[in-house]
């Protein structure tokens, strides 16, 4: 799992990458922090607890429409992206910079999840 | 449905009220780690709050222990999930004061989220220190007289 977190984060526009419980949002592994950002660890706990937490939410959305489990997750923000994969019992978080390119990121974000 | 807290201190109040919106927390208690209340949210009688103040007093003087002999310093936070709900326990300061706050919530929350709302509520504990030490007088000693007394101001004396 550490690999697998590891080579998303390599790929070109993640910020990090992180696999988070879907139940209580806690980090299970997390990518290592880029050099100089400080408070980056809350910064991480809190972006897992939080996608974790609305990732279950759409997911509840989901089955009340009848649409079945979420397979992919994007939120767009000013400053980048935040992409949630869910996978049984995890869920794989990756927060991407502006420029990311998005179709390669789902693309390994989806087979990742497969391999949990 | 947020539950409405009530409070012997105002300066809790506030906080308090954004930590239970924010975490989706059911009930809960912030008191003295003498056992006085000085805030509570989703109970209904002051007899279950004297109870939680009782095991969370008792549960914090045995955790301080048993951290302390295990891994050299006091454990600072406890979580127990349950089948439907799940208690969460924690150290508060307010400057120098310890305070313990004891919340419930269920499958509506998660305890990754619990914890990162915990945390910005110390935090703006943190920011009337001042005010809140004034405020709030210290244990006497009288362990149900001051349980008893912040019951009453919670719930109203009992008839």
């Amino acid at each position: 799992m550490a690999e697998m977190v590891s080579a998303l984060s390599f790929l070109p526009g993640v910020a990090a990458a992180m696999v988070v419980g879907a139940d209580d949002g806690l980090i299970v592994e997390a990518s290592a922090p880029r050099s100089g950002q400080a408070g980056a660890a809350d910064q991480r706990r809190h972006t897992a607890a939080l996608a974790a937490y609305l990732y279950g939410k759409v997911g509840r959305a989901s089955n009340m429409a009848r649409l079945g489990i979420p397979a992919f997750m994007r939120l767009e923000a000013e400053g980048g992206q935040v992409c949630i994969v869910g996978s049984r019992e995890v869920v794989l978080v990756a927060i991407l910079d502006r420029d990311a390119n998005l179709g390669r990121v789902r693309l390994e974000m989806m087979q990742a999840a497969q391999s949990i | 449905m947020m539950v409405n807290p009530t409070v012997t201190e105002p300066w809790l109040d506030a906080p308090l009220r954004r930590l239970i919106g924010d975490a989706r927390l059911i009930s809960g208690v912030f008191l003295h780690p003498s056992g006085r209340a000085l805030g509570q949210f989703g109970f209904r009688d002051a007899g279950e709050v004297m109870s939680v103040c009782a095991l969370v007093s008792a549960i914090n003087a045995s955790a301080q222990e048993l951290g302390r002999q295990l891994d050299g310093k006091p454990f600072y936070e406890m979580h127990h999930p349950g089948a439907d709900r799940q208690v969460f326990m924690a150290r508060a300061h307010v400057g120098v004061q310890e305070y313990l706050f004891v919340g419930v919530f269920d499958n509506d929350s998660s305890l990754g989220l619990v914890e990162m709302y915990f945390a910005e509520f110390q935090q703006s504990l943190g920011s009337i220190v001042p005010q809140a030490q004034a405020a709030a007088p210290g244990p006497s000693g009288d362990f149900e007289g001051e349980l008893n007394r912040s019951l009453d101001a919670l719930f109203g004396p009992l008839r």
